[in-house]
């Protein structure tokens, strides 16, 4: 089966997308323990990340079973997660 | 049997994988008559610095030990070294001659202050070394030789998912062999820096990471900027990375999984083999000149959109698995991995070819960056000069 989208860890919340999808599209997003479906809520680039749950602000954004950053607004489930709803948590004065 | 590559032997016992003759201009007042030297003898290599006596401690102390590196790398067969005024001339030539190459110091209290009367000199003396030089031949070394240096520049998330990794495999095999392999960019350390402490050798090389990274995070801080648009650059954000810590999980994968010996100062010898840190500038030039300076022979650089910059003295290969990008730059990218994205090949298979491709560099086969003189070796600055 092949699939648009991977997550290279079990507990990521995001996924990184290997083309882009348009709105409305279902995007197969290959994870640890299989492929999973998530349906976008808007256009994404490639390379750019589709949330794969859905998150309030100050939840940490999950990469690479790492925290890359915390959600700055709600984000919901098939969204565009972006440095317009995401920030750094380092180097912060 | 373990892989092999043709080398040139040095003296000091180190092997190169290039046979350059040098001309180092240690003073800003000697830079344009290194390069109108270098214009007149076409094979041979020129690095020019524009700081001179102004520098005051530890900028002072890098400057030199930057050059003097550049002068005794193992790809140098011989230099010419040119400078204002002697005893930084003299000192730097002597430790070059150290190592048994070649070397002729040029200054120009000697010259009459004539840049004239100095290219003369220069040309002749650099022609008689590349004539010279031209009479090594290389000889079988083993894989375990290589000392390579990591960089990445003008990522994106393919760096982090393929091109990274991919690099860290390879350095994985280097290092299980024997061999050195050395990466900087401290600050994208920054949001990783317990993956790499938890690989530190003890808990005094695991204290240096995290102090590095602090200094780093402080400056950013005291300096009133926000990493955002800085590092991520507005080029990292607009291929899809959003925050420093992404960009340095990606970032610190081309140092593969082996255990970190130990961290340097930028430009400081790696005392042994085994993986190491340089804690240093990320920006491709700075770092890159501060691994070559720290005697790494090849450098393996991972982009994401393209970045076109080398070193002149250090083969650099430039790897990359975007597909958008590698249709793009045919002439620029020596490694393409996008077949990986694209899940056409795994990461091992790539693995394989570029541990294949790094041995053909090693051996004489040209880098892009080699083929169009992409290349310039830079010693970073720290602080204030007088």
């Amino acid at each position: 089966m092949s699939w648009h989208a991977t997550a290279l860890a079990q507990e990521d919340n995001v996924a990184t997308l290997l083309q882009p999808v348009a709105a409305g599209e279902t995007v197969r997003v290959k994870r640890t323990d299989g492929v999973i479906e998530v349906r976008a809520n808007e256009a994404v680039a490639l390379c750019h990340k589709i949330a794969l749950a859905d998150l309030k602000p100050g939840d940490a954004v999950i990469k690479y079973g790492e925290c890359i950053g915390e959600a700055t607004a709600p984000i919901t489930r098939g969204s565009w997660v972006h440095i317009h709803n995401v920030r750094s948590r380092r180097a912060q004065a | 049997m373990s892989a092999t590559f043709e080398g040139y032997r040095r003296a000091d016992g180190t092997v190169g994988v290039r046979n350059h003759v040098l001309i180092l201009s240690v003073t800003g007042l000697t830079g344009p008559t290194a390069r109108r030297i270098g214009r007149c003898v076409p094979g041979a290599r020129v690095i020019t610095t524009q700081y001179g006596s102004g520098l005051l401690g530890d900028d002072a102390r890098l400057h030199e030990r930057a050059l003097t590196a550049f002068g005794c790398h193992p790809n140098v067969a011989a230099v010419v070294v040119v400078g204002a005024t002697p005893p930084l001339v003299e000192r730097i030539a002597q430790d070059i001659g150290a190592t048994g190459r070649a070397v002729e110091a040029l200054v120009f209290d000697a010259c009459e202050h004539d840049a004239i009367t100095m290219t003369e000199r220069g040309v002749r003396t650099a022609a008689r070394m590349l004539r010279e030089a031209s009479r090594l031949r290389r000889s079988r070394a083993d894989f375990s030789e290589l000392f390579l240096g990591m960089e990445c520049g003008r990522s994106d998330p393919t760096s982090g998912l393929v091109s990274n990794p991919l690099v860290g495999t390879v350095v994985d095999a280097l290092v299980a062999a024997g061999g050195r392999a050395v990466f900087g960019e401290t600050v994208e350390w920054l949001g990783a820096e317990h993956l790499l402490t938890a690989r530190a050798r003890d808990a005094r090389v695991a204290h240096d990471i995290e102090q590095a990274v602090l200094r780093r995070e402080r400056a950013a801080i005291d300096a009133g900027m926000d990493l955002l648009g800085n590092n991520p650059g507005p080029t990292n954000i607009a291929a899809g990375l959003t925050t420093i810590e992404e960009k340095s999980l990606g970032s610190i994968a081309k140092g593969g999984r082996a255990p970190i010996r130990g961290v340097i100062e930028i430009a400081d010898r790696v005392p042994g083999p085994g993986l190491y840190l340089m804690d240093a500038p990320a920006y491709a030039p700075e770092s890159v000149g501060g691994l070559v300076a720290s005697g790494a022979q090849i450098v393996l650089f991972t982009t994401g959109v393209g970045n076109s910059f080398v070193s002149g003295i250090a083969p650099t290969i430039k790897i990359c698995a975007n597909p958008v990008a590698t249709r793009r730059l045919g002439e620029q990218l020596d490694f393409d991995a996008s077949d990986v994205f694209e899940r056409r090949a795994t990461l091992e298979e790539a693995a394989q070819r570029l541990q294949g491709l790094m041995l053909e560099v090693a051996s004489g086969m040209l880098t892009w960056g080699e083929i169009l003189d992409e290349g310039e070796d830079v010693v970073s600055r720290l602080g204030p000069a007088l």
